[in-house]
This record gives C-alpha cells, sequence and structure tokens, in this order.
C-alpha cells in the first residue's frame, strides 16, 4: 500500500536516496531525494501515527487532506497527483473493509467511489475539485466508521496538521 | 431482528473519557429519568412527551420492545450522558422506515457523543433491513442538524413555523434522510 505517495510530509524527510521503502508506522512512501538528505526512521523523530488505529488509513487521509491539489493556486499536475492519490486511498479502505461487516462504511465508500470517477479531471468535470473534496470526505466517513466499531473517536486531521507543511486548509470543517 | 450482540460496547470521545454504549434496560428508570432531568428546559420544549414525570419513563421501560422502539444509552459509568432511539414499524408504508431521535447530555456535548450515537444508529438502521432512516430536527437546533449531515444526512424538507414549544412560540422543522435502499436513485425526493 502506498497511500501518501507524491505528497509531502515530514516522512519524506526521512527518505533515502533512491530507495522506495515506507515508513514502518503509517505506510508513507519515504521517496528518494538526497538533496534534502534525511535518515532511515530508526532514531529519527517518531511518525506521529505510530500505534494509532488504522494509521496507513489515516496517514494516507491526512497526506491528500493537506495535499497541495487543495490550494487555490493548484497547478494541473498537483491536482491529477491529487486524483491518483484519492484513487489509491480509496482502494486501501475497501481492501481493509472487505475483513468488515460495516455496511454504513461500504456505503460511503461507494459515494466516495463514485465522486472520484465522475471527478477525474481528465474529463475536464467542471466540479472536478468539488468532487475531490467530496470524495475525500467520504472516505474520511469510512474510516470513521472503522475507528467506531473499535470504540475509538473519529480521526481529526487538524491533530496532525503540524506534520504537514500546511499553510492554509481549505474547506475547514468548523465542526 | 437487530443484533444487540454487539452491546455493551465502550466508546471513546475525543476528550479521551470512555462510555458504554447498551440498549435501555427495565433498570434504567431512575438513571433516565436523572438524564431527562439536566437537559435544559429550551431543549425540552421540543419533547414530545413530558420526560420530566417519572411516570411516562417508568412507561417506557414498562413497555420495551426494542423491535418498535429501540433505545441506546450513553453511559459515564452508572450516569446516562446520551439517548439514541431508533423507531420502527413492523406493518404499513412506513415499515421501512426508521425514525431516529437523539438527546445528549449538556456537560457532554460538542465532544463527538452526538455524532458517535447518530453513527450507531445509522450502524443499527443498516443491519435492521430499512430503506431510510428520518431525522426530525428543529432549526435552532444547529448541532444536531450538524451531527446529522456528518453522517450523510440530507434536508428534504422544512417546515415553516410548523411545530410549537410548550410555550406556544412556531418553530421551522427541519426533516433531514440518511437513504439505505439500494435503489435510493429511484426514491429521490
Amino acid at each position: 500500500m502506498n497511500p501518501v505517495a507524491g505528497v509531502p510530509s515530514r516522512c519524506d524527510n526521512l527518505r533515502m536516496a533512491g530507495t522506495d521503502d515506507h515508513c514502518p508506522h503509517c505506510g508513507a512512501e519515504l521517496r528518494g531525494d538526497s538533496r534534502k538528505g534525511g535518515t532511515r526512521p530508526g532514531g529519527t523523530p517518531g511518525c506521529p501515527y505510530d500505534r494509532l488505529a488504522y494509521a496507513a488509513l489515516r496517514a494516507g487521509h491526512d497526506a491528500i487532506y493537506f495535499g497541495a491539489w487543495r490550494r487555490i493556486d493548484a497547478p494541473p499536475l498537483e491536482i491529477r497527483r491529487g486524483y491518483h492519490g484519492i484513487g489509491r486511498h480509496l482502494d486501501a479502505i475497501g481492501r481493509e473493509l472487505a475483513g468488515h461487516d460495516l455496511p454504513a462504511a461500504a456505503r460511503d465508500l461507494n459515494q466516495a467511489i463514485e465522486a472520484h470517477r465522475t471527478a477525474d479531471p481528465r474529463e475536464e468535470a467542471p466540479d472536478a475539485l468539488r468532487l475531490m473534496d467530496n470524495a475525500l470526505s467520504y472516505a474520511h466517513r469510512a474510516i470513521d466508521d472503522l475507528l467506531h466499531e473499535k470504540g475509538l473517536p473519529p480521526h481529526q486531521p487538524m491533530d496532525f496538521a503540524e506534520w504537514y507543511d500546511v499553510v492554509e486548509v481549505p474547506f475547514r470543517d468548523e465542526w | 431482528m437487530i443484533d444487540l450482540e454487539r452491546y455493551p460496547r465502550e466508546v471513546t470521545l475525543r476528550n479521551g473519557v470512555t462510555l458504554v454504549f447498551r440498549p435501555m434496560g427495565r433498570d434504567d428508570v431512575d438513571r433516565l429519568w436523572v438524564f431527562f432531568q439536566q437537559i435544559p428546559p429550551e431543549d425540552k420544549m421540543f419533547f414530545r412527551e413530558d420526560v420530566s414525570r417519572r411516570e411516562v419513563v417508568q412507561h417506557w421501560a414498562d413497555t420495551l420492545d426494542y423491535g418498535l422502539v429501540l433505545p441506546i444509552l450513553a453511559l459515564e459509568g452508572d450516569r446516562v450522558v446520551g439517548d439514541a432511539t431508533l423507531h420502527r414499524q413492523r406493518t404499513g408504508w412506513k415499515q421501512r422506515v426508521g425514525v431516529v431521535r437523539v438527546q445528549i447530555a449538556p456537560d457532554y456535548r460538542h465532544l463527538g457523543l452526538g455524532t458517535a450515537m447518530v453513527r450507531e444508529l445509522r450502524h443499527l438502521g443498516e443491519k435492521s433491513a430499512l430503506h431510510c432512516l428520518m431525522a426530525e430536527v428543529i432549526e435552532e437546533q444547529a448541532a444536531a442538524v450538524r451531527a446529522f449531515e456528518k453522517m450523510g444526512f440530507v434536508r428534504v424538507a422544512t417546515y415553516r413555523n410548523f411545530v410549537n414549544d410548550q410555550r406556544g412560540g412556531l418553530h421551522n422543522l427541519l426533516v433531514l434522510l440518511y437513504r439505505m435502499s439500494s435503489s435510493s436513485d429511484d426514491l429521490n425526493v
């Protein structure tokens, strides 16, 4: 699983040049870029998702939620990256839900998939950004359904905002 | 038939407090009555029954039938801090429609408990072969409206100056629906 490929996070600071390692906690891809340096995860600042339930799904969501595609001035390339990131994220949620009997979560995932399909930027969908945001919102709800089944509180992306290079978060929930 | 084997179950709120969700039992009368006594008068104005009277709560306990009304309580220790109910009909034209109601103790609001209880009702609705869940909320109850919308409920109607409080004042009633039917596309209002 590669929930956060292409999206900057502090896990990028841990990456090794020329490797395709993943963070052992959140599953983030540690992509190579020798210019920015970095060391292996061991001995580095801890991943904020370490020991959290569904860490990879949470991290995958947040990497997209705080992704460059949501900036007002996002170039088309970032929007397409965001679109494909959402697709991979939905796949990951689908794999997790396959092991659960949670029809409400499955319904949310289906709505996310439908919104994502309709949003395909290649088709120049006029509402692509809104539909991508809807897809991510439905995905978030499915993750929260999984957490609820474990008796855990909903995932709060803003609790992890510091981990990302966030200048501002558009569409921020007020609740 | 709803599978109740999932209860009791623990649910942790955003502030770290862990509550227990479980169906109301016949010996919960006093706990629930105390809970309703904590509800502010402005919220009680919109109740269908006078829950400040113990005999009203006693009657609910005496006539418990989870197939018709399934009350899920949220308890912190021995104290009820939330009450969510799923109302159903066994026959008739609304037998696939569940009506949901949620009430939260004042000191447990804004902690995600309302959303958690709506999520629980949504799960129960999905598991009981209902086609639709319906919530009726006074428009001023903004937090409740947000909790339902967050869980996928959609506003389908607003009845202007439709319901009166216990002082005679009129209020707008919002109707929110959560559709579960596989043929939901055919059910557009």
